[in-house]
């Protein structure tokens, strides 16, 4: 069977391979990034992959109560202040089989609090677990240790409500990650220098979009143009539009990956959306997840969905 | 006129593009791009007015009005598509036959490839136009013409295919599947 073009394109693969790493982010707080992962990672369980969610939410862990369960007495915290000695001692069970959960620490991923060698060690670790995929609930903020962990996974999901604020923060989160990426792999000071000054709007270059700085570093250097452009290329955020009421809602997504290619550059994609839904409201209420407690509602089913369509590396198409 | 620089703002400046559509779009998805591409760049719309100025989103809805008016009027779009030498939507193009394409688990190409899907190609693999110009001695021109589906801009299929196969070489894909791939949708002329 021939393959289409977007499997000869770098991590445009679908999610089949073993041991992947999904991240959520998103910028904003209290968008619905714990519940998204929580029921995401159930839904992987659900589909019989072996899944460990880790709680990196530095405003506040609680991805525990999301599944609920109460606060483990084992948390990254001990991980990361090397009480314990492995990774796999600060996993706990849930009551889903196949589903286990890594408990944050308030203030995980700050920068003040985890240092380069502790990331590196939880990195290398989070990747030798012995499991199917690794969910991260990044949390909200764009502090480098939680744009790094949302750059190094397979499927980086980027969660948005219809919401000026949440999709402001969107794009902020989507450019720091990039250029964070870019000046990783500058080959030179003088084009990280570039994408420094890019990263501030008012900078003298009149640089404003990623496109913009790679036509510039392209000016000067062909190669180092091609290298941040290949880099570019394989940076591929997928969306998730949260708490939908209408299919002008449902549109916003489109329109996201519309802007992102036109006026950024950037090859996003739009994975799902989910409704608002009031069985989500009363099962978080109850403390459990709708996933098991309303599962004919329409969240649900738009999680299982949007699951399978992540496992497959599809998305939504523009509809015109 | 699309340049080397690849993809972003403005880069792509063909009537098509402003919508976000390719070339030999239907009718409706004329009328459909044309709606979305309003409400992308309608004033306070969520997804645009913390990327782009408001005089910005005016600049893009008069674009994509101006493109609007010339795609969905079939006379002016005939004038336009032959001036830019791209064949029109009704032209037929035959689907493409494929002379047993998969062989020993080789990793294969799509058996339709589109110029924007060369491109893309092309692009993550971090080739420049410039750089195939150079090396195979192709012009500039053709090389945007292939990616551009403009059909009617390119010379006779024996030379096409040609180019394609030097392409293909070096983006290092498969020179004969390219070939095959992008010219079956000219039909019985390759």
């Amino acid at each position: 069977m021939a393959l289409s073009v977007s499997e000869l394109l770098p991590s445009a693969a679908p999610a089949t391979s073993r041991r992947q790493i999904w991240s959520i982010g998103g910028g904003k707080g209290g968008i619905g990034k714990s519940l998204l992962a929580a029921s995401i990672g159930w839904q992987l369980a659900r589909m019989g992959r072996r899944v460990v969610l880790v709680d990196a939410d530095l405003g506040g862990a609680n991805l525990h109560t999301c599944l609920g369960l109460p606060a483990p007495a084992c948390t990254l915290a001990d991980f990361i202040q090397r009480r314990v000695g492995s990774i796999d001692e600060v996993l706990t069970d849930t009551p889903a089989p196949g589903l286990r959960l890594i408990s944050g620490a308030a203030d995980l991923l700050s920068a003040a609090n985890i240092k380069h060698l502790q990331k590196l060690r939880l990195i290398n670790q989070v990747r030798a677990l012995d499991v199917d995929v690794v969910l991260i609930d990044l949390g909200a903020g764009t502090s480098f240790n939680i744009l790094d962990f949302f750059l190094l996974s397979d499927v980086s999901i980027l969660a948005v409500v219809p919401e000026p604020t949440s999709i402001e923060n969107g794009y902020r989160f989507i450019k720091s990650a990039l250029y964070r990426r870019l000046r990783a792999i500058a080959p030179n000071d003088s084009v990280r220098d570039l994408v420094d000054s890019a990263l501030d709007p008012k900078n003298p270059y009149g640089i404003r979009t990623p496109a913009e700085l790679i036509a510039r570093v392209a000016s000067d250097d062909a190669e180092a143009g091609r290298q941040l452009r290949r880099e570019m290329s394989s940076f591929q955020p997928r969306f998730v539009v949260n708490e939908v009421r209408d299919t002008a809602d449902v549109a916003i997504g489109h329109q996201l990956v519309a802007a992102c290619g036109r006026h950024l550059g950037l090859r996003a994609s739009y994975a799902g959306f989910v409704h608002h839904d009031d069985a989500v409201w009363r099962a978080v209420r109850r403390r459990r997840l709708f996933m098991s407690d309303a599962p004919t509602s329409r969240a649900a089913e738009e999680i299982r969905q949007l699951t399978r369509g992540l496992v497959k590396g599809e998305h939504l198409g523009h509809g015109y | 006129m699309a340049t080397d620089t690849g993809f972003g703002s403005g880069m792509r400046e063909d009537l098509y593009a402003v919508l976000g559509l390719e070339p030999r779009a239907s009718g409706e998805q004329v009328e459909r791009a044309y709606r979305f591409s309003l409400e992308l760049y309608g004033e306070g719309a969520l997804a645009t007015y913390s990327l782009l100025e408001p005089a910005e989103a005016e600049t893009q809805r008069l674009r994509v009005r101006e493109a609007y008016e010339v795609l969905s009027d079939e006379q002016k779009r005939r004038v336009y598509d032959e001036a830019q030498g791209f064949l029109p939507p009704d032209s037929p193009v035959l689907p493409f036959r494929a002379p047993a394409l998969t062989r020993g688990g080789e990793p294969e190409l799509p058996e339709v490839l589109t110029g924007a899907e060369l491109r893309k190609i092309r692009e993550a693999r971090g080739v420049s136009l410039r750089h195939i110009a150079s090396v195979t001695k192709i012009g500039m021109r053709f090389l945007e013409y292939i990616e551009q589906d403009r059909f009617a801009f390119l010379p006779a299929p024996v030379y096409l295919r040609g180019f394609l196969q030097e392409y293909a070489r070096l983006v290092n894909i498969d020179p004969r599947r390219t070939a095959d791939a992008y010219m079956s949708r000219l039909g019985s002329q390759s």
